[in-house]
């Protein structure tokens, strides 16, 4: 060997071939993502108030991300932002894992009982969001309806017409839609755990908890943090439940990041501030992205 | 000792419980769509439809209306639309996976990051610069500028399923077929292709799915009607023009069919690929 | 044939009449109607007196024989819409095709809640329709985007004071003019005479006063268990503004200035005592009284004809096609639903909207013709073609018809033509929305009023409607909001 660490050119041109394999998801990648972000980044220094001309827009340097950070709306969509995150990915984790430990064994009607667990996940946002938009209704809906049939409320619970109830009710739709991937992942997860250890630590007389929890917890760990990593990063992103539901309203409870800068950029045309606002969620989605990776690479990098 | 393990039946009444979470709107989708639009206007409403009527579903799925024709349309849009953006990805993310799975080129840690980080870029506030993209291309208003958008964010998940999937492919296998005389992409082709079947289907799947449900997008960059997908088309259909609950919950049956069918069918392959493929360590 | 109208077109008279018609530019010529003299006898009378040959009067603009191509953005008729709209669309693409058999149209139909969002998309992703035909709320805000080209009425052969001054004023930016009116409207109260008598209210007689409204409505809820008023406060959706501000107005409020006789855009309105007595009517009527839908924070007016229609809602603000629309749902209906849709289709009455302490006021409303600038219309921009296609459309034949079952003419010598008088005939209440045109005022004409409309009016409302602010602090949180967009310090 005359080099034993050829140069980086040299082991590129080597690697030639490699490339073309992967080129084809990297050149969509590309295109999708690039100059969207330059875009996104330039745009978002400038003003662009609805009386002017694009090409007129103004330099105003970070004059965007002040105001954003100052108003009081961007406060409390950050807030519902971080409620809508926090609570839609531990609800549809806590019960997507329950179900996955509960079809963790053979019984009849088991991959029908999954399948039909599967339905919500599989189903559209859109449909869904008319679905539950139905079931809510403040007038004529359903859940109202059975409430004061069985004697819980006198009246119809107000579901997405109340600010005190809209993010709780947007959250329940969030979490029926997504608790059926936190299951299919950890079911796939449970099956990896060796029957071995589980049967010679119930010979050796441990109980089940223990079991569960000394051997099939620590099993779970890596699908575990992909599993919610990926429920965070689609929360975080989500836009059609809450956008089709309830528009952010009323009166902003409902408001998330996402909805807010459609809301900027194309109620308001205001496209200057929801680019700004738009890079301030890169920067926390990069701060998140960079768990995710390791998550999603762990044990890979060598 | 055998009694009835407490974990047991526990396990079967949360089952139970998710179950009627799970299959609760659905079944309310089901009635109201069978109902006239006056009975769902009612409250208290009524539970069963006293008469049940399936105005809504021959009114959708005949061809002979105007309805009917449009709501097919839109159908079979989305059917095109989805099914060529799957087909693509697959195409498109088996090779990727494969190269980040078997091959030691430099920046393979990079792009194999920046490949993931895609689903960190949300949908929404790329629309402006996307749509002025489109353009460019020229591709408004086609459904290309739907599939090549859609192609993308299956992409990152696919290629890590599937590469965790090749991972667990013995390596021999190739070598051996290298030694009979097969290329590395002859070896790709015939042996670990076949091999990382339940995986590729997985990656379908998901990507169909994706696809399927997309809504910003389509919004955003189709404007003629002859084009639209389903659940901009069921928007534009029920909700902007008229509530008629009863019609909407029947095109959401009709567009959750597909979907819900082909899941039902392949969901095994699902689990399968999860598990052999990308959560095993 | 240019020898029109035998009555001039009073422009002193229009002044009069006209609470916040402000008189737009150009040279008063005799054409259109006597705006003094507006009363549902005197547009019953001048009704059939005006033949019109549309062919020669665009012949005049751009040859008959012009070949081209024109591409075109509208919201066509729906599935909600009456069977007489599609049937007249039908007609006015077979008739332009007749006229210009040369000039392909290439058109593009889209429903009203998105099609804002689709132009100001497409305009500045530069792949405009070459023509469109948008809302008055609208043209400001493209205008000073720059994406319009300068259209005034003379341009397609109209003289300007044949349409209605606030229309004029509604596609003027900056002293230029940047479309031509196509049809101009207002609405109505329409309650349901059945569920009026249930409640023990005169089935013919509509609440007179705003503060009357709110009594009528908690007596239907209380009597009948029905909702009363068919409130609309939704984001993001032209009804909620056309439903509020006839009401903000008749108080003595109102976004800014607009219902003055002299608006000058400069004031505030948001914050006063006519604005908060307003939203406090409708704090009474959603929760004191709860005699409106709950559901009226995400409902839009669409979401109203459905209770209206099954007999569950006695009052609310719609345009005269509201009558063709229930109608043909009645038509549709069957079994049990078509006897209740036949009773409220008969017990269904027309009438002025509410009047209030300071005015009896009404949206201002309509559509415009515009012309998109060559730099951001895809392709090859035809503008003889493009000329030729809005003078077709906006003559006073077609602007006739097209407004058949909701609107006017926006071209008003069409009210002169015999099609008026067959609309006049033919559409039951047509005369009473008719007879408002004249007390109609326009939504502020600045860039920024679809944004105050549609976002910081909803808002106003659902902040004091959930209960998260107070009626005075949701009405001066949204005048401050106003303040800053526009910076009125």
């Amino acid at each position: 060997m005359a080099n034993a660490r050829p140069g980086l050119l040299r082991r590129i041109v080597r690697h030639r071939a490699d490339y073309l394999y992967v080129a084809p998801a990297l050149l969509v990648m590309l295109l999708v993502i690039a100059y969207p972000i330059y875009d996104t980044i330039y745009l978002s220094f400038f003003n662009t108030p609805p009386n002017l001309a694009l090409e007129d827009k103004i330099f105003i340097g970070l004059g965007n991300y002040q105001r954003i950070l100052g108003m009081d709306s961007f406060h409390e969509a950050t807030w519902n932002t971080f409620v809508w995150t926090v609570f839609s990915t531990l609800f549809a984790f806590v019960l997507g894992f329950g179900a996955a430990l509960a079809l963790n064994r053979e019984f009849v009607g088991r991959g029908l009982m999954r399948g039909i667990l599967l339905i919500p996940y599989v189903i559209s946002a859109v449909a869904a969001s008319y679905i539950w938009r139905w079931l809510y209704h403040s007038d004529f809906g359903v859940i109202g309806a059975i409430s004061v049939a069985i004697g819980l409320t006198e009246n119809p619970i107000n579901f997405l017409d109340s600010t005190d109830f809209v993010m709780a009710s947007l959250i329940v739709v969030n979490v029926w839609k997504e608790f059926p991937f936190a299951m299919i992942m950890m079911l796939a997860g449970l099956q990896t755990v060796p029957d071995q250890l589980l049967r010679a630590a119930q010979v050796d007389g441990a109980g089940p908890w223990h079991r569960f929890w000394h051997i099939t917890v620590p099993h779970l760990k890596g699908v575990t943090l992909v599993t919610v990593l990926l429920l965070l990063v689609a929360n975080l992103n989500s836009f059609t439940i809450p956008w089709i539901m309830t528009g952010g309203g009323p009166a902003g409870a409902s408001e998330i990041w996402i909805t807010h800068i459609y809301q900027l950029a194309f109620g308001r045309i205001r496209f200057g501030l929801a680019s700004a606002y738009s890079v301030i969620l890169f920067i926390v989605m990069m701060g998140m992205g960079y768990f995710y990776v390791r998550a999603l690479t762990k044990g890979d990098a060598k | 000792m055998k009694r009835r393990d407490p974990w047991r039946i526990g396990g079967a009444v949360f089952l139970a419980g998710l179950t009627i979470f799970a299959l609760l709107p659905m079944a309310w989708m089901l009635i109201t769509s069978l109902k006239t639009q006056f009975a769902a206007l009612q409250y208290p409403p009524q539970w069963l439809p006293k008469n049940p009527t399936l105005e809504q579903y021959s009114l959708l799925l005949s061809p002979g209306n105007p309805v009917g024709q449009e709501f097919l349309r839109y159908l079979f849009n989305s059917l095109w639309v989805s099914f060529a953006s799957t087909v693509l990805g697959v195409v498109v993310a088996v090779p990727a996976a494969y190269a980040f799975s078997r091959f030691r080129f430099p920046g393979r840690n990079l792009l194999f990051y920046s490949v993931l980080l895609r689903n960190m870029f949300p949908a929404v506030v790329f629309l402006m610069p996307l749509f002025i993209m489109m353009r460019w291309l020229g591709l408004v208003n086609t459904q290309a500028s739907l599939i090549l958008t859609y192609l993308t964010f299956g992409l990152p998940l696919s290629i890590w399923l599937l590469k965790g999937f090749y991972d667990n492919i013995p390596v021999q296998l190739e070598q051996a077929a290298r030694i009979d005389g097969a290329s590395r992409f002859q070896a790709f082709i015939l042996i670990v292709m076949p091999l990382s079947s339940p995986g590729i289907i997985a990656t379908a799947i998901y990507s169909f799915i994706m696809a399927w449900n997309e809504y910003v997008y389509a919004l955003t960059f189709i404007n003629n009607a002859e084009r639209l997908t389903l659940p901009v088309g069921l928007q534009r259909f029920f909700t902007e023009y008229a509530t008629n609950w009863p019609g909407l919950m029947a095109a959401s049956f009709i567009m959750s069919v597909p979907v819900v069918a082909l899941f039902l069918v392949l969901q095994k392959y699902f689990v399968r690929a999860l598990t052999e493929g990308a959560v095993k360590s | 044939m240019n020898n029109l109208g035998p009555n001039g077109f009073s422009r002193r008279g229009l002044l009069a009449a006209g609470a916040g018609l402000l008189v737009g530019p150009g040279a008063a010529r005799s054409a259109g109607v006597d705006a003094a003299a507006w009363s549902p006898d005197y547009v019953r009378k001048i009704a059939g007196t005006l033949d019109v040959d549309t062919a020669a009067e665009c012949a005049k603009i751009v040859p008959l024989n012009h070949t081209g191509k024109v591409t075109y953005w509208y919201v066509g008729p729906n599935q909600a819409s009456p069977q007489i709209d599609h049937d007249i669309d039908a007609q006015f693409w077979a008739a332009f095709a007749k006229t210009y058999p040369n000039i392909t149209i290439e058109k593009q139909s889209f429903d009203y809640n998105n099609v804002l969002d689709k132009i100001r998309t497409a305009a500045l992703g530069k792949s405009a329709p070459m023509v469109a035909r948008l809302t008055l709320l609208w043209a400001p805000e493209l205008a000073a985007k720059g994406f319009l080209q300068e259209l005034r009425p003379e341009d397609v052969g109209y003289p300007t004071d044949e349409f209605w001054p606030g229309a004029m004023k509604s596609v003027t930016w900056k002293g230029k003019t940047y479309g031509v009116p196509t049809n101009n409207e207002t609405m109505a109260l329409i309650w349901n005479g059945q569920l009026f008598e249930q409640a023990g209210l005169d089935p013919a007689v509509p609440p007179a006063t705003w503060d009357e409204l709110v009594v009528f409505s908690r007596k239907i809820k209380e009597k009948t268990g029905k909702f009363g008023y068919g409130m609309v406060a939704r984001r993001n959706a032209g009804n909620t503004p056309y439903r509020f501000m006839p009401q903000c107005w008749a108080y003595g409020g109102g976004a800014l200035d607009e219902a003055e006789t002299r608006p000058g855009y400069g004031q505030v309105y948001l914050g006063n005592a006519g604005t908060k007595a307003a939203l406090q009517a409708s704090y009474d009527m959603y929760v004191r009284d709860k005699s409106v839908p709950v559901s009226a924070l995400t409902n839009t007016q669409t979401e109203n004809q459905d209770p209206f229609i099954a007999g569950n809602l006695g009052m609310m603000i719609s345009h005269p096609s509201e009558y063709a629309v229930m109608v043909d749902r009645a038509g549709k209906a069957s079994g049990e639903d078509k006897k209740q849709a036949d009773a409220v289709v008969a017990n269904m009455r027309y009438g002025l909207i509410p009047t209030g302490p300071s005015r009896r006021a009404v949206v201002f409303g309509g559509w415009n013709a515009h012309i998109f600038k060559p730099s951001v219309v895809a392709g090859k921009h035809d503008m003889d073609a493009a000329r030729a296609f809005v003078a077709f459309m906006t003559g006073p034949e077609w602007s006739t018809k097209l407004a058949w079952s909701g609107s006017n003419p926006g071209n008003t010598r069409g009210f002169r033509t015999s099609w008026m008088k067959q609309r006049i005939e033919q559409i039951k209440f047509l005369d009473v929305t008719t007879s408002m045109l004249t007390a109609g005022i326009p939504f502020p004409v600045i860039p920024e009023s679809a944004e105050i409309m549609n976002i910081v009016v909803p808002d106003m409302l659902q902040n004091a409607l959930t209960g998260r602010m107070s009626v005075t602090a949701a009405a001066d949180n949204a005048a401050k909001q106003v303040k800053d967009l526009l910076n009125l310090g």
